[in-house]
């Protein structure tokens, strides 16, 4: 599943190592082209698609949602939840894959019953979610909470056990505690593949996140979504849409830039640049 | 070997048959919160809506295959113009980017204001979600291609569809299948959300049902059952994709 | 006293709960401190899991009642891997830390037993004697095999080990890094006066470097000969490899190994 997330189209056209440094004209033209036409298509009318708003009519509908509306409470909402639950599912995550990946008793007993659990996508949750916690925040955040910690679990899992032995020996012909151990050697060792389950579990937790908002926690940028499709605005529903992938893209490249901070150069070599 | 990672695959069950015998103990059937494990199998069948239960997988499967279907020739098809071309893989990354960071959830509504509560709008939101794996793995696969073997068919003079068809879209294929692989768990997932949020038809609508009338047993079995699909498709995606493995041995 | 004392040595291998192959019964035998001592067999014979018992790494097998068997580091027997024994092992890009740099990943022996200003004195010397006070800040990734590999006997050497064990350090080196490295073992060997236990399964490099070489062969394994290198030191790539007294014992080995032809 990993390469899924570190590959870009622009990326994946093998432009090399300088890419990013690059600004790229010809994309932007050709997405100012696609909105002109889309805008011509529904200004006269071509396209008969009932509903379809054209970008001029969502540009209004983002200055109105984001000056009187209610865009900025609903923004924070999606935001603060989704950091806060992945947090915590990041910590139960990463305790819980340390303790699997370096006690093999623990994973013998147990790594059958996470695979099978795992199997179960955390969506079909939501309804169970909300039969038990109802229409409320904590439903919300118990669900962000329990998609997010599966990715970090297994990515750290599988961090800590593809460990090289001669580095776990190392650590014990230098007689290090297990504290120090885990502080000096695995961790490091384990980080690239932590932050690949965090990355993935940061993606998911904002696709939960909005899930529940729009079916059960009526508030955050999901709801704003399903009022304005109750209302049946379109134009509105498009800048939800839009600030809910705007979000995914920001979180992402914000975490993405923490890493490539606090990693070093030499470990990174497994998280391409993207 | 074999023997000892059978017994590590057992011995790991452990904790669920816990949890589930700790909650079959405890449980009460008509506990709004937690039914107990045995009162699932029955709730299928209340109110005479078992008979709702096998129209409802088939109507799952029918939209995941579709949308998978619609992704895979979709994401083949844009990947390898990607792929070939770098022009064409810098002008339309920004916008396909822009489309890939749209959370499929949030497009649903779109899509039932655009389309209406039918199978197309369905499969036009699966397809949507799924062919970002496939057509990111088939360019990329695209890109790793070997030149000599471009080059090869240049030499013997083939014609472009000829090159196409024997020479690329074969060394393509691991990629591609890999593509697949990874947008299948995707594609039921989608479909099963979008079932559960427009209640169209399949497994998710019924979910949804259950869930609004307050039959949690129910709701649970509904979820078994959403995993035993996922697991049976996932199963199914991996033998075809060793299938295809197979008949390369000795390949690169 | 001896530095190692190993007396009817029995070890198995295998996975946590797969079947146990017993790969050493009945091995027994010596090192004086100070001295320099190959260890050489055909690969996959036990030569690594002997060394991994010395280092405390690996648990031996019980013997059967009755047999006196133990392995002694220092008078002491060995349970867990023992204080001033180094172990340098053949993969070194592995047992590097490639997060590190080259002084860091020196300096890790000594974390919480020296002071900062003591450590940085431990590590200068240590990169100094394997010749690589110049990549002070370098990251492994940087160095080419041969540097990595000095990196990690400049690890070792940095706790001013008593004694030394080397699993096959060269084996992944062409032939003139093996050379130099060689070379460079044995002017450390000379300036420390370290015991080393040296693993290798090339019968030239083993009589190069020796006072003695151990001949471990057998299903399961045992020491079978102890041949004496009676080579002068300082030992040269080019003349002693010629000398009578190289090329005598470098027949002996490859009689036992081979038998007589």
């Amino acid at each position: 599943m990993g390469r899924n997330e570190e590959q870009s189209i622009e990326g994946a056209s093998g432009d090399g190592p300088n890419r990013r440094n690059r600004s790229n004209p010809l994309g932007v033209v050709v997405i100012i082209a696609i909105a002109a036409i889309w805008e011509a298509l529904v200004r006269f009318s071509i396209a008969d698609v009932q509903f379809l708003p054209a970008p001029s009519e969502i540009v209004v509908a983002a200055q109105e949602e984001i000056v009187g509306g209610e865009f900025v409470g609903r923004l924070v909402h999606t935001v603060g939840v989704t950091v806060l639950g992945w947090g915590i599912a990041a910590v139960v995550g990463v305790g819980l894959g340390l303790l699997l990946g370096l006690w093999p008793t623990a994973y013998r007993y147990s790594m059958t019953s996470f695979e099978v659990t795992r199997a179960i996508p955390p969506i079909t949750f939501v309804p169970a979610a909300l039969l038990i916690f109802g229409f409320s925040l904590k439903m919300e955040l118990v669900l962000v909470i329990y998609g997010g910690i599966w990715p970090v679990l297994i990515n750290t899992i599988g961090g800590v056990r593809s460990i090289a032995p001669e580095l776990r020996d190392v650590g014990t012909m230098l007689r290090l505690s297990t504290p120090e151990t885990i502080r000096k050697i695995v961790l490091p060792a384990a980080l690239p593949s932590v932050v690949v389950g965090l990355r993935l579990g940061l993606s998911l937790c904002l696709v939960l996140a909005v899930v529940a908002e729009m079916v059960g926690n009526p508030a955050g940028l999901g709801n704003g979504l399903i009022s304005a499709r109750q209302a049946l605005q379109p134009a509105r529903m498009f800048v939800y849409v839009m600030a809910a992938g705007l979000v995914g893209v920001v979180l992402n490249a914000g975490l993405r830039a923490t890493a490539q901070v606090l990693l070093p150069d030499g470990a990174l070599k497994d998280i391409s640049a993207t | 070997m074999t023997q000892r990672l059978r017994l590590d695959s057992l011995t790991g069950l452990l904790p669920l048959v816990l949890l589930l015998s700790v909650w079959q103990l405890i449980g009460d059937p008509d506990s709004p919160f937690f039914p107990a494990p045995s009162s699932w199998w029955p709730a299928l069948f209340t109110l005479g809506q078992g008979d709702k239960i096998i129209p409802a997988i088939l109507d799952t499967v029918r939209t995941f295959g579709l949308g998978l279907l619609g992704a895979s020739i979709l994401g083949v098809a844009l990947g390898l113009s990607i792929g070939v071309s770098r022009a064409v893989g810098r002008a339309v990354g920004p916008t396909f980017e822009f489309a890939r960071a749209l959370p499929p959830a949030a497009i649903v509504p779109v899509a039932t204001l655009l389309l209406g509560f039918d199978e197309t709008m369905k499969v036009v939101v699966v397809v949507l979600a799924a062919v970002w794996p496939i057509l990111l793995n088939t360019s990329s696969g695209v890109q790793e291609l070997n030149p000599v073997l471009l080059d090869t068919a240049r030499s013997i003079r083939l014609s472009r569809m000829r090159t196409l068809f024997a020479v690329l879209l074969p060394s393509v294929m691991p990629a591609i299948v890999l593509g697949v692989r990874v947008a299948t768990p995707i594609a039921l997932v989608i479909t099963l959300l979008v079932e559960y949020l427009t209640a169209v038809n399949g497994v998710g609508a019924l979910v949804g049902e259950a869930q609004r009338t307050f039959q949690p047993a129910r709701v649970y079995a509904l979820i078994v059952i959403a995993g035993l699909l996922s697991l049976v498709v996932n199963a199914c995606v991996r033998s075809v994709e060793n299938a295809v493995q197979r008949r390369r041995v000795g390949d690169s | 006293m001896a530095e190692y004392e190993c007396l009817n040595l029995r070890a198995e291998v295998g996975s946590r709960r797969g079947a146990q192959r017993l790969v050493l019964d009945g091995v027994s035998f010596e090192v004086g401190a100070g001295e320099f001592v190959s260890i050489m067999g055909r690969s996959g014979i036990g030569k690594t899991t002997l060394l991994r018992v010395m280092a405390g790494l690996h648990e031996p097998t019980a013997n059967s009642p009755g047999t006196d068997s133990m392995v002694r580091f220092g008078g002491e027997a060995v349970a867990g891997p023992p204080e001033g024994v180094s172990l340098v092992f053949q993969d070194y890009t592995s047992s590097l830390l490639p997060w590190r740099s080259v002084a860091r990943n020196v300096e890790l022996p000594l974390e919480g037993r020296l002071s900062k200003a003591e450590r940085q004195v431990r590590v200068g010397e240590a990169l100094e004697m394997v010749g690589l006070a110049d990549r002070y800040d370098a990251q492994p990734f940087e160095l080419s095999g041969g540097m990595q590999q000095r990196v990690q006997l400049a690890r070792a050497l940095a706790s001013r080990p008593t004694a030394l064990l080397m699993d096959e350090p060269f084996g992944a080196l062409d032939a003139v890094t093996k050379a130099e490295l060689e070379d460079q073992l044995l002017e450390i060997f000379a300036a420390t006066g370290t015991t080393v236990v040296f693993v290798t399964h090339d019968i030239e490099e083993a009589v190069y470097l020796s006072d003695r070489v151990l001949v471990l062969d057998g299903s399961p394994a045992k020491i079978v000969a102890d041949i004496p290198v009676d080579s002068p030191r300082p030992r040269s790539q080019m003349h002693t490899r010629e000398s009578p007294n190289f090329l005598r014992a470098r027949h002996r080995v490859h009689e036992v190994i081979f038998g007589t032809q």
